[in-house]
């Protein structure tokens, strides 16, 4: 019985690392779009974004059984609620990609250096959701703690994209379209950025059977 | 065990009881009937003495307690008994013992009470007048006895039971602590019991077995091991469920992971797109092969699924690094590219002078000058093929020349002697200085070397720059250092001035065919020799070219 419980929880495991994958592959294609102007790979995200849809309900079907059947404690029981946590935020991840690969189509980055904090930030957008998917792979709670505090740098660099697009938008009017997409660009990083830190938080739970929050 | 024992001795107390109980009931049953019939017999032959002599006076008078004594008379009616009116008794001639005694003299009966509580023993004697005399004992029957004997019985019992649990308890542990002592895993010679030779036989045989299949398993563990780990190809081995069976520490370094924990999934290793994909298709049994970029390495992975008896257990995953096989790959492209792009720019130029003066177009005084162009483009061509002939002889393992003791000087002598007419047109004065040892070497590589490196400070020299050529012996080998005045070389450009068709010059205006450097690169890296380059901008370039001393 135990053994089979373990499996099970074991493909939870892997389950959820692919799901993990799947929102880095989603994400960095998004950025990828943005970043390059290649809307090829704005389908991809929105591939990878559907996958994950797939999988996040396979994922809680597989939770919802383990809960019901095996009626799991103490740390058993911290994993799996944790994990059905994890995966509504992973899911979310896959969205507000798939939201800024649709945008991709339509919006282009300007060739001059106002574009720099916005890429900026989707790269460190980038670098939470793998290092927020590492932690809970290495169980590494470090990275974890790291992934919450680098929220707030993406916090700080949705600011100063903010002001960067009124600059842009007061100084010529005609980029108001392309601006106000690019905030919501931004508006989804720094989304991305809070469900990354969400899942690092949980990751935090699953390993001390505290949330950060709970403090 | 103890159990088994407890049983074994309380069934036998038990059992020893009961039948000792039973003979001996029996037997002095039997006993006691026959005595008391002895008794009678003795008591009646006494009081028929008295009766003969006294009459029924002797029965009345005596009183007799004990026994029942009744006198019959020969027609069957009871004269006398002490118990009972004899006027009220029954006629007793059927009587079984009083039929007998009045037929054989003396009879004898015994009869059991209603209750088979008792039972009565009967003795009968004929008097001399045909009269019958019968004296009667009641005695307690067997099945009393029985009941009567319970109580102590049952305490013996109790007892028998209290005992063979003490004795269950200490013989068990008596005859159990030899065979708890035996240690299974190295069971002596000697045995407290030879019944348990044969087992203790098999245990020994079945643990030398065992141990050397674990050997022979370790062995071989550690055979895989110093293979896999010696490859520098990366191996993992995965079950169904993606768990990593085995790897190797080239795996883990190609994949840029740290160890695994134990039966941790593969996905834990490395979570790319292309990876999943491969383990993905090997687990669903296809064959599967992916590119994987991470930072500046380059890995194939070949997954292969692994069947046994039909059935699917997991997937092979090989891991090769490709980077060098890749980057060789680009600058082979990149190779053929710009020769195609080298060849093509002097054929367009002659292709054109051609087609000019194939047309007529050309003055008659001018056709010296557009032959002297197709020429000078030709001898470019010539002279591109010969480098890339001769960079492609050295990269399939040099030229087919002999390795002799060459004298640096001597060659650098030569090649300045080549290029006096070219310095003397660019303005550039020539010398050479110092002298050193010969150094092993194929002749025309070094003067090639030599050449090239000397060719090109006279041509990206300035008009009244100088070059100079100094030989010197040092601590690592010869050195010919060939240091110019010229434009330098940017520092940007430093590292890249060695490869193919590399120019800093983007414009080609100087001529030359932008291998001569690969050459000199290639071509040291044949002999052995170093090559250093030390410029500033402006200010000139100095090459040195070490060779390693002759041993």
């Amino acid at each position: 019985m135990r053994n089979r419980f373990d499996q099970q929880l074991e493909r939870l495991h892997v389950e959820l690392i692919q799901m993990g994958a799947l929102c880095e592959d989603a994400i960095s294609a998004a950025a990828e779009a943005l970043l390059k102007g290649e809307p090829s790979l704005a389908d991809a995200a929105e591939e990878a974004e559907r996958e994950l849809d797939r999988q996040e309900r396979e994922v809680e079907d597989l939770c919802l059984k383990l809960l019901l059947q095996q009626q799991p404690v103490a740390r058993d029981l911290r994993q799996i609620s944790a994990a059905l946590k994890m995966i509504s935020d992973l899911e979310r991840i896959g969205d507000q990609a798939a939201d800024i690969a649709e945008l991709t189509r339509y919006v282009r980055l300007p060739e001059d250096q106002r574009s720099l904090h916005i890429a900026e930030m989707a790269r460190a957008v980038i670098r939470m959701v793998t290092d927020s998917v590492d932690s809970f792979v290495k169980k590494d709670l470090d990275l974890a703690r790291a992934v919450c505090a680098a929220d707030d740098r993406v916090d700080a660099l949705f600011d100063q994209v903010k002001s960067e697009l009124i600059g842009l938008i007061a100084a010529d009017a005609a980029c108001g379209q392309q601006g106000l997409d690019l905030l919501m660009v931004a508006k989804y990083l720094e989304r991305i950025g809070d469900h990354a830190t969400n899942v690092a938080e949980w990751v935090e739970y699953s390993i001390t059977g505290v949330h950060p929050l709970n403090d | 065990m103890k159990k088994q024992i407890f049983h074994a001795i309380l069934t036998v107390a038990l059992s020893v009881l009961l039948a000792s109980l039973v003979l001996i009931v029996g037997v002095l049953h039997g006993y006691f009937q026959d005595r008391v019939l002895e008794e009678l017999a003795q008591s009646t032959a006494y009081i028929a003495r008295g009766i003969e002599n006294e009459g029924m006076a002797y029965l009345e008078s005596s009183g007799f307690r004990g026994s029942r004594i009744t006198w019959v008379d020969r027609d069957g009616t009871v004269l006398y008994d002490n118990r009972e009116d004899p006027a009220a008794m029954e006629e007793h001639a059927d009587r079984e013992e009083i039929r007998e005694a009045m037929l054989l003299g003396h009879g004898t009966a015994v009869r059991q009470s209603t209750t088979l509580a008792q039972k009565t023993v009967y003795y009968a004697l004929r008097l001399s007048d045909g009269s019958v005399l019968r004296l009667a004992e009641t005695q307690y029957s067997v099945w009393m006895l029985v009941i009567q004997a319970l109580q102590p019985v049952t305490l013996v019992m109790v007892l028998a039971f209290c005992l063979a649990l003490w004795l269950a308890e200490r013989l068990s542990a008596r005859l159990v602590e030899p065979i708890n002592a035996i240690d299974l895993t190295d069971p002596g010679e000697e045995l407290a019991y030879e019944e348990l030779a044969p087992l203790v036989g098999r245990i020994r045989s079945q643990n030398r077995e065992i141990r050397r299949q674990v050997d022979t398993l370790r062995q071989r563990q550690e055979e895989f091991h110093a293979i896999t780990s010696h490859m520098s190809e990366g191996l993992l081995v995965i079950d169904r469920e993606t768990r990593v069976l085995s790897h190797n520490e080239a795996a883990l370094r190609l994949l840029g992971a740290g160890e695994p924990a134990e039966e941790a999934s593969v996905l834990e290793l490395n979570r790319e797109g292309g990876f999943r994909r491969c383990v993905e298709e090997a687990l669903a049994g296809h064959r599967c092969e992916e590119l994987l970029e991470r930072g500046d390495t380059c890995c194939r992975v070949f997954a292969n699924p692994v069947e046994q008896d039909g059935a699917l257990t997991g997937a092979v995953l090989i891991l090769m690094d490709v980077t060098e096989k890749e980057r060789r790959e680009t600058l082979r492209r990149e190779f053929t590219a710009n020769v195609s792009h080298e060849l093509k720019t002097p054929l367009t130029s002659i292709l054109g002078t051609a087609e000019i003066m194939e047309n007529g177009l050309v003055r008659p005084e001018d056709v010296s000058h557009f032959a002297g162009n197709i020429h000078r483009e030709a001898q470019r061509l010539i002279g591109l093929v010969n480098d890339i002939i001769k960079l492609s002889r050295l990269d399939e393992g040099g030229p087919a020349g002999q390795w002799e003791t060459v004298s640096l000087r001597t060659v650098a002598e030569g090649v300045l002697g080549q290029l006096a007419l070219a310095a003397e047109r660019k303005q550039v004065s020539l010398s050479q200085e110092g002298d050193c040892g010969p150094v092993r070497g194929v002749p025309q590589i070094v003067e090639e070397i030599i050449y090239n490196l000397c060719d090109n400070a006279v041509a990206y020299n300035c008009p009244g720059g100088s070059v100079t050529v100094t030989l010197s012996s040092g601590g690592e080998g010869e050195r010919v250092t060939v240091t110019d005045t010229g434009i330098g070389i940017p520092r940007e450009a430093q590292a890249r001035v060695f490869e193919r068709f590399y120019r800093v010059d983007k414009s080609h205006s100087s001529g030359g065919t932008g291998l001569g450097l690969s050459i000199v690169k290639h071509g040291a890296a044949y002999l052995g020799a170093r090559v250093e380059l030390e410029s500033e901008p402006e200010k000139g370039s100095r090459f040195t070219l070490i060779f390693p001393k002759s041993t």
